[in-house]
């Protein structure tokens, strides 16, 4: 597997690291238990598109955030995760 | 109570021992020359001024400093990529330095120095390529990766800054590289493994190019 980072261009997978989902939003201070259980604990176990968040320590040291399909190993895009570089970290 | 000496040495002083190593018998394919006393400032866009760095750094250096996997060549200093907003200002003789890049650019910019925690490598050679090829996943052809690329990558498992300089005056490609200090010897020995069979002409240099 390869991912072309939006600003090294293609590397080896082994340049990166995986996080974890992309999706799942902190919730706000003051969240209720369960809002922050669902946050720290639960994901979902998707068959097909995915959003991710993957870590370019080989590399330029820039968090990203890849779309790829866990069926077929497919990326589809690749995009800085919020606060990469320079970058505000909330949009 | 002991003394100490705190005069910088080299990472490398040990692994490297200068003259010929490998393959003899034939002009060595693979020249290793380790650059010492250089001067080396990581400079970082600070959140939301990447564009007030970039006037800054053009102001400093009369070019603009690379925003993409490049190295630019400048009257007194290389400027290399090192990530997104962010760039290493190489040079020798005390040009740029914490004190002299600070007034200049730490508004815009956080300043680190980082001089004596890399070791700099300069690869040249007609299998210098070649050989590079067998630690990188990288492709360095010159259509590629031409006078000028640069790289944040990793070889042998270790993160390095790479790039091409101008060529030597006999039109040979020079790579040079920076690790960091404390896995230059690591990454030396497997260097100088990858380089054997070519022949390897070791050295070391007190001059950037």
């Amino acid at each position: 597997m390869r991912i072309v980072c939006p600003f090294c261009g293609e590397r080896e997978l082994g340049e990166f690291t995986y996080l974890g989902d992309a999706k799942p939003v902190r919730p706000v201070a003051g969240a209720s238990e369960d809002e922050v259980f669902d946050y720290v604990y639960l994901r979902d176990n998707v068959a097909g598109e995915t959003s991710e968040h993957w870590y370019h320590g080989g590399g330029c040291r820039a968090w990203l955030k890849v779309a790829r399909n866990t069926l077929t190993h497919e990326i589809s895009a690749v995009e800085p995760a919020a606060g990469a570089g320079a970058r505000q970290a909330v949009k | 109570m002991a003394d100490f000496s705190w005069g910088s040495r080299s990472p490398l002083e040990h692994a490297l021992v200068a003259g010929a190593h490998g393959a003899r018998g034939t002009e060595a394919g693979v020249s290793l020359t380790e650059i010492r006393d250089f001067d080396l400032i990581q400079v970082m866009a600070r959140r939301g001024q990447a564009a007030e760095l970039a006037k800054a750094a053009k102001a400093r250096f009369g070019v603009a400093a690379p925003n993409a996997p490049k190295a630019v060549q400048t009257s007194d200093a290389i400027l290399i990529w090192s990530g997104p907003d962010q760039f290493f200002v190489l040079s020798k003789g005390g040009k740029h330095t914490m004190q002299t890049l600070a007034p200049a650019l730490s508004g815009p910019a956080s300043l680190s120095d980082q001089s004596h925690a890399r070791a700099l490598i300069n690869i040249a050679g007609s299998k210098a390529r070649i050989m590079l090829a067998k630690l990188s996943s990288i492709d360095l052809h010159p259509e590629v990766f031409p006078i000028g690329s640069a790289a944040a990558t990793s070889m042998d498992h270790t993160s390095v800054t790479l790039w091409r300089g101008d060529d030597r005056p006999d039109g040979q490609a020079v790579f040079s590289l920076l690790v960091f200090a404390t896995f230059a010897e690591s990454l030396w020995h497997t260097m100088l493994d990858a380089a054997a069979e070519y022949g390897v002409e070791i050295s070391h240099s007190e001059e950037l190019a």
